[in-house]
């Protein structure tokens, strides 16, 4: 067995130190996932929608690009919190068809809604939504400027405009996103089936 | 006498339009949209518009000041696979000035960005191109329209070739079509759920307004081809023009 010298004892214990500092300076754990997902934006397909990356806040207020969503499959759709019949209805869907799985399955997939709303649905309102809908921590519902909302919404294939009494006129497309944010496949209009969208979702498991 | 009364007039014209470089001042109107069941108009603001299309060496500086946009760093998404592809083959010299195609909707977007512009809308595009030509070559728009239309493929040529309008602007129509801002509305509200095909509400639409008008035809055929892109299809015959609000 080899003698524990002092010089080793030092060693160790500057590495420990120097370990130690390097996890005090690192940002809020936010910003690590960002730089986890950042290596993974380089191996991103040319369509995936992750490439769009502008700064997006979630119903947290957390500052995030969407490639912070890579490495889950992401059910995705378009809505605003003041819409009376079309969005409650898509949001409605998606629920059923989270009820189709277990705890266990649901953290292997996520659930982001994007506001067409840049001027009312801020992220204190977006969180308000998701209370009053009782959405789990596995959804995320983001606030984007209007350029970034446009440039989404046309990768996306989602057509919305605002009309004069405050309401927007809109798709109700959900898509299914890879794990690279690839659009894999889209339900267009309201009632779609959940099993039919649970198994599309479970193939990217 | 009267002719150096409308000379200066002219002149008072040409001075006042020319604020910013490249770019006229369009007075604001009323629009009426193509596809509209309500015979509801929209108001359009004045605003400025490039006088010309955007050339291929314009966009060939913008490509090297921002290489994301250049043919292989480009993302599929922001641009199918023809972007660029004219510019495969050897570069013209007097391509130079002809106006940039094989450019995506995203593409077009990031270049008036970078300019401190913006694509102009439907609307604002519709209203600077109703205008009529100025000179004596064409009588009317349509006749323009009609005469490019009915060429099978016609020679790309310099921007600024084709004929001036009233507003000042040159080639809106004779030359290449371009992108709006708006263009994944132009089925005018109806929700493109369907997705790949025209919008049934233009045919709703073009049948109510009586196709046999070739003012409708034409522009039936104009808001067809805007229902069918999406925003990161390229094509040959599509380029853009920036606009800016005042």
């Amino acid at each position: 067995m080899r003698k524990v010298t002092l010089k080793n004892y030092l060693t160790v214990a500057f590495g420990l130190f120097v370990l130690l500092a390097v996890n005090a300076c690192n940002p809020s754990s936010n910003e690590k996932k960002n730089d986890a997902s950042q290596v993974e934006a380089k191996e991103l397909p040319g369509n995936s929608i992750y490439h769009i990356d502008g700064y997006w806040s979630d119903q947290n207020g957390d500052s995030l690009q969407l490639k912070a969503f890579a490495g889950k499959p992401v059910v995705f759709t378009m809505i605003f919190t003041h819409c009376e019949y079309a969005c409650p209805m898509m949001v409605n869907d998606l629920k059923k068809l989270e009820a189709l799985f277990s705890p266990e399955e649901r953290q292997k997939f996520h659930f982001v809604m994007v506001s067409f709303d840049h001027v009312r649905d801020l992220p204190a309102r977006l969180k308000e939504y998701a209370e009053a809908q009782e959405l789990g921590s596995n959804w995320s519902l983001l606030h984007g400027n209007e350029d970034l909302v446009k440039e989404l919404a046309i990768a996306t294939d989602i057509s919305f405009e605002f009309v004069d009494d405050g309401g927007i006129a809109h798709s109700n497309r959900k898509l299914v996103l890879d794990k690279q944010g690839v659009i894999l496949k889209s339900f267009n209009g309201l009632g779609t089936d959940p099993e039919l969208m649970k198994s599309v979702l479970e193939e990217l498991f | 006498m009267i002719f150096f009364i409308l000379c200066f007039l002219d002149f008072v014209e040409s001075s006042k339009a020319q604020v910013l470089t490249g770019m006229v001042r369009i007075d604001g109107g009323q629009f009426r949209p193509f596809v509209n069941d309500t015979g509801q108009r929209i108001r359009v603001k004045p605003f400025y518009l490039d006088a010309k299309a955007v050339t291929n060496r314009e966009y060939k500086d913008f490509v090297e000041q921002n290489p994301r946009w250049g043919k292989q760093t480009v993302k599929a998404i922001f641009a199918d696979e023809n972007y660029l592809k004219h510019w495969e083959n050897r570069q013209k010299d007097e391509s130079a000035n002809y106006p940039m195609v094989n450019v995506s909707w995203f593409a077009a977007n990031a270049y008036c960005k970078s300019k401190g512009k913006r694509l102009p809308t439907t609307a604002e595009w519709e209203l600077a191109a109703s205008a009529p030509p100025v000179g004596s070559k064409y009588h009317d728009v349509n006749e323009i329209i009609l005469l490019w239309y009915s060429r099978k493929m016609p020679e790309q040529a310099a921007v600024g070739s084709v004929y001036q309008n009233s507003n000042g602007i040159y080639d809106i129509f004779g030359l290449i079509w371009e992108w709006v801002d708006d263009f994944e509305k132009s089925a005018a509200g109806n929700q493109r759920d369907g997705g790949e095909s025209i919008p049934e509400g233009l045919f709703c639409g073009s049948g109510s307004l009586g196709v046999s008008d070739v003012s409708d035809y034409a522009t039936f055929i104009r808001y067809a081809f805007r229902g069918s892109l999406k925003g990161n299809f390229t094509s040959q015959k599509l380029g853009f023009r920036c606009a800016k609000s005042l």
